[in-house]
């Protein structure tokens, strides 16, 4: 196992810390010096400022945990030198909105209908706050909040609040959270994984990657990029009417029952239970350590698994395989390559069926890490989830849940037994991006290192 | 592609919205006349082998995006051609040709001139530009019987 710092790496990137709240702070550097002094504080044992949450065991649960993360405006504005800036992947430096197209945000989730400032690169840092309870996510806000004033070192330009949801379902009504991928190193997951472990390098900046004998560029200098990572925070709006409205329409079109409809379009029924290993109806008794147990293909891990190579169970289509195909058959093998750490937690109130119209936004706040933006979660937008070339059959379809099917004739194909598949059209953008951050998520090194840059920056030009 | 993304711009060279076929044309430019011979005795060596031997069968085999691949010398052994058909475009899956087939390329890159820093593993961003400044692709159009079928697609078909 390899050795990692953990107390030197963010505890979100490898740690399921399974709160039920979450606030998300965009913040702007206002003064460099008290922008620098407050990330020293936070990872300085200061205890007027709530301290940054790291990978270290942790012995009791705390009520709260914060993470930061900062984006390449951010970084400048703090002092990180030109020439280091440009050190950072292409991605990083360009920015969501440059690569919008790329991912798929256009439309209707194009950057120029973004909320806040996310489409400006006006933020420059994003704070993360994972509460137990509601008290402890106010205290800390507050505690936050003052921190950020002290010396006008952080405007702050919004605020986004989510909550885990009864039973833990996500918006379109799907119990959420089973799959994760397992870092080599890091802590022990809370659901197991069948699934070979992580390299560190896929994750942290400087450790082997999942490609052979490949280590990501570090960010320079070392003691920035090192033990570093990157997410993209998303706010992504679920149309929960039009999903439902879908499921009804398509239970028409094809005569086949809608709660089979609703769990052959994401892979999984709405209880959690895979199609994999439940496929004609959901099993009640299945236990919970077993809703991620599963592969699509036989394996070492899984060697009673269902040869599924044509989608009979779990059609290739859907949401969950495509985003983790896992050892299914897929273009230049990459099943295990491309995985990425989900964070994050819906927002709005549930849906109620009573008042489908209510007005009411709902959706998700989602956090995706991995050590390459563009080869983790750019490429799984782009490839897996907006086109259909990578797996067998696809036919051009995209991911019925989260891919842009806002074209007429978007399909999702679903084979049904006796080897007929069902082209079940009236399929909309039901997940439409509100907003949309790149940041790079500093080792406890990497903010000591930018708070001392910030402040000799501050003096530097007499601020 | 089947299903570009409006705004984003067609893989290079792929003239039609409909393809999602592209054609490598790899040439590279041997060192000497003594690495041209080394270089077709180790690619006699690979491809007489049986095809559960052969390190390029079992790459391209895995990889599930080359449809024809094939080795050629040209100019009187002084270059060493590389063509193949794949589906989508080389840049998007170069980590996953470069696990598969990098030690092939070790070896063959040995031999020529301007190759890029060895071994490609960890040299992948120059193996990339070295694929790409070589790469003469085709005079557009890419000919193509079943322009939007991948590999996996007609191996699904078939029943393989």
């Amino acid at each position: 196992m390899p050795d990692l710092a953990l107390d030197d790496v963010q505890g979100f990137i490898v740690r399921t810390y399974a709160m039920p709240a979450l606030r998300v702070f965009a913040l702007r550097v206002e003064h460099a010096a008290a922008a620098g002094q407050l990330l020293g504080a936070l990872v300085g044992g200061d205890p007027s400022v709530p301290q940054l949450a790291t990978a270290a065991p942790w012995g009791a649960k705390p009520e709260v945990c914060v993470n930061v993360g900062f984006t390449h405006t951010g970084l400048a504005a703090l002092g990180v030198a030109s020439e280091d800036l440009a050190s950072f992947a292409e991605e990083f430096v360009q920015g969501p909105v440059a690569r919008a197209p790329r991912v798929g945000d256009v439309g209707d989730s194009a950057p120029e209908r973004w909320v806040g400032s996310f489409a400006s690169g006006a933020v420059h840092a994003l704070a993360f706050l994972f509460a137990q309870t509601e008290e402890a996510l106010e205290t800390a806000t507050a505690r936050l909040r003052a921190a950020c004033a002290a010396g006008a070192a952080f405007s702050e330009l919004s605020m986004y609040d989510a909550r885990a949801l009864p039973g833990n379902v996500a918006h379109f009504g799907y119990r959420d959270g089973f799959s994760q991928p397992v870092i080599d190193g890091g802590p022990p997951p809370l659901v197991p994984d069948v699934l070979p472990k992580a390299p560190p390098g896929e994750f942290l900046l400087g450790h082997p990657s999942q490609y052979e004998s490949f280590v990501y560029p570090v960010p320079q200098p070392q003691p920035l990029g090192l033990n570093g990572s990157f997410v993209a925070f998303r706010i992504l709006e679920q149309d929960c009417a039009g999903f439902e409205r879908f499921l009804t329409a398509a239970s028409a079109q094809t005569g086949l029952d809608r709660e089979l409809i609703a769990a052959k379009l994401v892979g999984r029924w709405r209880s959690g239970v895979p199609l994999a290993l439940s496929p004609h109806a959901p099993d009640p008794d299945l236990p919970l350590e077993q809703y991620n147990a599963f592969d699509y293909a036989p394996t070492p891990e899984v060697p009673g698994a269902y040869d599924d190579r044509r989608g009979d169970r779990c059609p290739i289509g859907s949401h969950i395989r495509r985003m983790n195909p896992r050892h299914s058959a897929v273009a230049g093998n990459s099943g295990l390559k491309r995985r990425l750490v989900r964070r994050g937690l819906p927002y709005g109130p549930p849906y109620d069926p009573e008042h489908p119209d209510d007005g009411i936004a709902r959706g998700l706040l989602g956090l995706f890490i991995g050590v390459s933006l563009k080869d983790q979660f750019e490429f799984l937008m782009s490839d897996w989830a907006n086109k259909g070339t990578f797996a067998p059959g696809l036919r051009g379809t995209r991911d019925p849940v989260l891919g842009d099917n806002s074209a007429p004739d978007a399909t999702f194909l679903l084979p049904i037994e006796g080897g007929r598949t069902v082209e079940v059209t009236g399929l909309s953008r039901f997940v439409t991006c509100r907003g949309a951050a790149y940041c790079f998520l500093p080792s406890v090194t990497a903010i000591r290192y930018l708070s001392a840059r910030a402040t000799a920056r501050a003096i530097s030009v007499g601020v | 592609m089947t299903s570009s993304i409006p705004g984003q711009p067609l893989p290079q060279g792929v003239k039609t919205a409909s393809s999602v076929q592209s054609p490598l044309t790899l040439v590279m430019t041997i060192k000497s006349a003594a690495d041209s011979q080394a270089l077709n005795a180790l690619l006699q060596k690979i491809q007489s082998a049986p095809l559960d031997k052969n390190p390029i069968w079992a790459a391209l085999t895995k990889l599930n995006t080359v449809h024809f691949a094939r080795f050629v010398f040209l100019e009187n052994n002084t270059k060493l051609a590389v063509i193949t058909s794949y589906d989508g475009t080389f840049e998007d899956y170069i980590n996953e040709f470069i696990d598969e087939i990098g030690d092939v390329f070790n070896a063959l890159l040995a031999h020529m001139t301007g190759a890029p820093s060895l071994p490609v593993q960890k040299n992948r961003q120059a193996f990339l530009d070295y694929v790409r400044a070589n790469d003469l692709r085709a005079i557009e159009p890419f000919f193509s019987a079943y322009p939007t079928a991948t590999v996996l697609d007609i191996k699904a078909a078939l029943g393989s």
